[in-house]
């Protein structure tokens, strides 16, 4: 049988061809212990999944803080402005001055420096008192705001400090304001609570 | 006395004769304004200025003599002198004259000087003193009498020193109260502040002639702070300066030592802001206002000894800009007491006591009176104020023990932060004029006004005491 004949030909080939790989070749590896596919581990998968959409969503909602205590941070800063030779709060002044307390309550490390200003008309002496006058008016809304009025202090700079160094109305009302500066708890500022 | 002087001598002057001087203080008093419209607009105010009635004097200056190698000195000295005299006010001032008026033997040709009209006349003369130093010789005669006033020397350093013009001042005052008997203003300076393009506030000092315009403090400001100041004052002994900084961020008050530059600030055991400094005559106590925290007051400060604050009032309103008597037995300053937006001028005893109102209220037009300066004199306190809400600030004089006449000093622009010189007849002030501002020295006798500094943006000035008595101290 042809067959056979070349099947044993194979074969002793074969085997010395072996035999010859085997004296250069390194040891097979050990043979894989065959085990039983236990199948994905959905436990910690589910865990890995959802701690980095927790991430991502605490990364949103850092985001997002930031972004409302930068809000938060500019409402406090906004200035309010006066009527000529006026220290009273106008209603416009009111609505900005809400949003503050709003934030106030919800920031209490927050420390403010209320500082007044007045135009360039009038005394100089007389408007550093105006000024002093304008500042006080805001510190007594924010505490019958029921904000401590220990968290504020305040000063004036009468007309020595213009927002606008021009002479008409449109830089005098510019001029006449209250300032706000964060004097502490900066890195505490919390957006109002709802 | 007062004669005619002889009309070649004198140059054009709005005191050549009673028309022209009439025509001229018609021109003081803004165009269309009647006396019944100045009595509705400022109750109380008296129309314009209050005119001094004598008529002044004629001064004539001889040209000075001395050594051909002090001619030069001479020459800047005489031109000093002509202008110190010339700014005082109180007399015709006749210069610039030949030098062939000066005798050569230096005696006084009394007959020429009464031909030309002259009642006073001023010889000068430099010489070379022991040590080498230059002295200006000067003497005051009186051409009616024939007989010399008085006399004096001066010695004057290098004409080129920073001290040339101050010595020659002295010898200018010395003539001005040999002639009337009241103190020069020549030999005083002016500090005020002057405010920079970067919105930067420093003090700045000039002589009372305009001459030797310089920065005298410059501010340096801490994190959060601003260099800025206001309201200087001088000490009554003319060396140091009090003033208001912001430069830690809160204003407060310092006190600047000008022989040694040294400063120190006026402790703040109290909240709130420390301003309108001014000192009690015998300069060793600060008196100022702390407004602020709803309650606000006039308070002393010992800075001499550095101790005892003392409360002088307190009140919601605010009181401030204080300013004392010269004998330091009672004060005036500003309060609001009377209502909010209608500042008022009141007087009070050092002791305490009701204050009293000064300036010219009325119920229903209450007006707007601020910072007062009590003259050295006494008998007056000047002020600035509107009686129209949206007025125009100028210039008041109240007379004390007279009524409390008002008197208007200014009409024309907006003028602010009168400070007595120590004659207590002439007052520096700051004017704002359609093309700026500038400090202003008009004075109160005859109403006439000159530019001390313009072309910058200046306030709050304080008129020094004079160096006479304070150079003095020094020798």
């Amino acid at each position: 049988m042809h067959y056979r004949r070349l099947l044993v030909v194979i074969a002793v080939l074969g085997a010395v061809t072996l035999a010859a790989c085997r004296r250069d070749a390194p040891p097979p590896p050990a043979p894989p212990v065959e085990q039983e596919d236990p199948g994905p581990d959905l436990d910690s998968l589910r865990a890995w999944e959802d701690s980095v959409q927790r991430a991502a969503e605490a990364a949103a909602e850092a985001e997002r803080m930031a972004q409302l205590q930068a809000e938060a941070r500019a409402t406090l800063e906004e200035m309010v402005f006066f009527e000529y030779d006026e220290s009273r709060i106008t209603p416009q002044a009111e609505q900005v001055l809400r949003q503050k307390v709003a934030i106030l309550e919800a920031s209490p490390q927050v420390r403010l420096r209320l500082e007044g200003h007045t135009d360039e008309r009038g005394s100089g002496e007389y408007n550093q008192a105006l000024g002093s006058r304008r500042a006080e008016s805001v510190r007594e809304f924010f505490v019958q705001m029921g904000v401590d009025a220990n968290r504020f202090e305040t000063t004036s700079y009468g007309e020595e400090r213009p927002l606008v160094n021009r002479s008409d109305e449109e830089a005098w009302a510019q001029n006449r304001r209250v300032e706000f500066v964060i004097t502490a708890g900066a890195d505490a500022i919390n957006p109002p609570s709802d | 006395m007062p004669r005619t002087p002889h009309p070649s001598l004198l140059p054009p002057s709005p005191f050549a004769g009673g028309l022209a001087l009439l025509a001229a203080l018609l021109l003081l008093v803004p165009a269309g304004l009647r006396a019944q419209d100045v009595e509705e607009r400022f109750p109380g105010v008296s129309l314009g200025i209050t005119y001094d009635g004598r008529a002044a004097q004629t001064l004539a200056i001889q040209p000075f003599s001395g050594p051909e190698a002090l001619a030069s000195t001479g020459r800047r000295a005489e031109a000093i002198v002509s202008r110190d005299l010339r700014y005082s006010n109180q007399f015709q001032v006749v210069d610039s004259l030949p030098s062939s008026l000066a005798r050569a033997d230096e005696s006084v040709d009394y007959a020429v000087w009464d031909q030309l009209g002259a009642d006073l006349l001023v010889t000068g003369r430099m010489e070379r003193g022991t040590g080498g130093q230059a002295v200006l010789m000067v003497e005051l005669h009186d051409i009616v009498y024939r007989e010399v006033v008085d006399r004096g020397r001066f010695p004057v350093p290098d004409p080129d020193s920073a001290e040339f013009r101050m010595a020659v001042h002295l010898a200018s005052d010395a003539v001005v109260e040999w002639a009337t008997g009241e103190p020069g203003i020549a030999a005083t300076r002016i500090v005020f502040v002057r405010r920079m393009e970067d919105g930067s506030q420093d003090l700045w000092v000039v002589d009372s002639d305009g001459e030797n315009l310089r920065r005298m403090h410059r501010q340096s400001a801490a994190e959060g702070g601003h260099p800025i100041a206001t309201s200087p004052v001088w000490a009554p002994d003319g060396r140091r300066v009090a003033f208001v900084s912001y430069r830690s961020g809160l204003p407060r008050i310092y006190e600047l030592d000008l022989d040694s530059g040294e400063e120190r600030m006026v402790p703040s055991p109290r909240t709130g802001d420390y301003i309108t400094p001014t000192y009690t005559p015998d300069g060793e106590t600060l008196t100022f206002a702390i407004t602020g925290g709803g309650r606000s007051g006039l308070f002393s400060y010992n800075i001499r000894q550095d101790c005892c604050f003392r409360n002088l009032t307190e009140g919601r309103h605010e009181d401030l800009s204080p300013t004392w008597s010269p004998d330091g037995r009672r004060l005036a300053f500003n309060s609001n007491r009377l209502g909010v937006g209608a500042p008022q001028v009141y007087v009070m005893d050092r002791d305490g006591g009701r204050p009293e109102l000064l300036s010219p209220f009325r119920y229903d037009r209450p007006g707007y009176y601020t910072s007062p300066d009590w003259s050295p004199r006494g008998d007056r306190v000047a002020y600035h104020g509107r009686v129209e809400r949206r007025g125009e600030h100028q210039i008041l004089v109240s007379e004390l023990g007279r009524g409390n006449r008002v008197a208007r000093l200014t009409s024309e622009g907006v003028n602010e932060d009168p400070s007595w010189a120590p004659d207590g007849r002439h007052l520096v002030f700051v004017g704002r004029r359609n093309w700026g501002r500038g400090l202003f020295i008009v004075d109160a006798a005859t109403g006439q006004t000159r530019t001390l500094v313009s072309g910058m943006d200046v306030r709050y000035p304080s008129w020094s005491p004079s160096f006479q008595t304070i150079l003095a101290e020094d020798r």
